[in-house]
């Protein structure tokens, strides 16, 4: 066991960094701790639009980005701790064979952790870490968030109540559940610094190799940042092919907004709408990325000093 | 040769699977060991790879699709 030390809370670089350490390291299992800076992270083959309020996340400045595993959408900032586990892919899937050390060291260490569900940790029925994985090549990639002192509320919000059912859509949908912070588990109290360096001791005990990217390998992750996840491509043109349709009441008077998405483009486009002219509001739809910053300017084309309003439709 | 790929079974459990990607399109050549798709289960995206060369002739499913195991999802054209 290995362990690639990170020093970025940018949540675009992590995902490269991962991706990077998954495809480099191959002759050795690879344990990594990360955190990210708040960010709202989708499985790989999540809808995006469906799964959280892309214009609440827009008007609070959380990003979106899109992982390269699978499973659903999960919040981090400061207070939760990523872990990835990296190994050879020998016979069947199997979680507890990814779970079960790391249960093991959160014991050790003094967390009274359990699995749950099949590759959930929880405290009591407080889930403390979902996970998901990728394979390829004949290696696994197992990965977990550990709630230590998240902002819960945050998470709540993002992932519970604005959750948008105004699709019909493939894809993976997330599970809802009642989350719990480390922290507020412990015997003997201690801080995320110390958790996360004792976790790390337990999983890559003293005498294993604790590298850093060299400058060369670290160009090479900002590459795959700059290239993979920072692109409108990977993040939006991966969403699955949808029908969004929602009808209400819009500056006081009935509104009915419908289109399709496919590879993240839209089409058939229609608002009917005495307030909005449905033949520019198609015309500046249909083609058109699915992407907040694109919507807004539509939005304001369409509805002035209403744009925002009209977003919530859109969206 | 005309050759069948089929949704593999992962796990014991498995009954289907997502084909969530095609990573290579009709007409491409593929080498073995190349990913030609991938596939979700359980939270796991799997990265599927040719066992040998030859050309994709045939995608017989869309990206979203849910396939059972062991059903074809493609035909590999092999020498």
């Amino acid at each position: 066991m290995l362990t690639v030390l990170a020093h970025s809370h940018d949540p675009f670089y992590n995902q490269a960094f991962e991706e990077f350490v998954f495809q480099s390291f191959q002759d050795d299992d690879v344990f990594l701790l990360w955190q990210n800076s708040p960010t709202v992270i989708v499985g790989s083959f999540q809808n995006i639009c469906r799964e959280v309020h892309v214009e609440t996340l827009r008007r609070l400045g959380i990003p979106v980005v899109r992982r390269m595993s699978g499973g659903g959408t999960v919040y981090h900032d400061l207070g939760n701790v990523n872990y990835t586990y990296i190994t050879r892919q020998d016979g069947p899937l199997d979680y507890d064979r990814c779970l079960q050390p790391v249960i093991e060291a959160l014991n050790d260490i003094g967390v009274p952790a359990r699995k749950n569900r099949t590759c959930d940790i929880a405290i009591g029925e407080g889930k403390i870490s979902g996970s998901a994985q990728r394979s390829a090549g004949g290696r696994v990639l197992h990965h977990g968030t550990l709630l230590f002192e998240a902002d819960l509320t945050v998470l709540d919000q993002i992932t519970t109540h604005h959750k948008n059912d105004c699709f019909q859509s493939k894809g993976t949908v997330s599970a809802i559940c009642p989350v719990t912070n480390i922290a507020d588990h412990l015997a003997a109290p201690m801080t995320l610094e110390e958790f996360k360096e004792r976790l790390l001791d337990r999983m890559v005990p003293p005498g294993c190799p604790r590298l850093t990217l060299t400058a060369e390998q670290e160009s090479e992750v900002c590459r795959l940042r700059d290239e993979k996840y920072l692109s409108w491509e990977w993040t939006w043109g991966r969403t699955p092919a949808f029908t969004y349709e929602k009808s209400g009441t819009f500056a006081g008077i009935p509104i009915r907004v419908a289109y399709q998405a496919k590879k993240g483009i839209v089409s058939n486009a229609e608002i009917d709408c005495d307030a909005v002219d449905g033949d520019e509001a198609a015309r500046l739809l249909n083609g058109q990325r699915l992407d907040p910053e694109g919507f807004d300017t539509i939005c304001r084309a369409l509805a002035g000093n209403r744009a925002e309003e009209l977003m919530d439709w859109l969206l | 040769m005309e050759k069948e790929l089929t949704m593999p079974k992962l796990r014991p459990e498995m009954e289907n699977g997502v084909l969530c990607a095609w990573l290579k399109e009709e007409g491409d050549t593929v080498a073995a060991g190349e990913p030609l798709f991938e596939i979700e289960t359980d939270k796991v995206v799997n990265q599927i790879e040719a066992t040998e060369s030859g050309v994709l002739k045939k995608q017989l499913f869309e990206e979203g699709d849910t396939v059972n195991v062991e059903t074809p999802v493609a035909i590999l054209e092999t020498k």
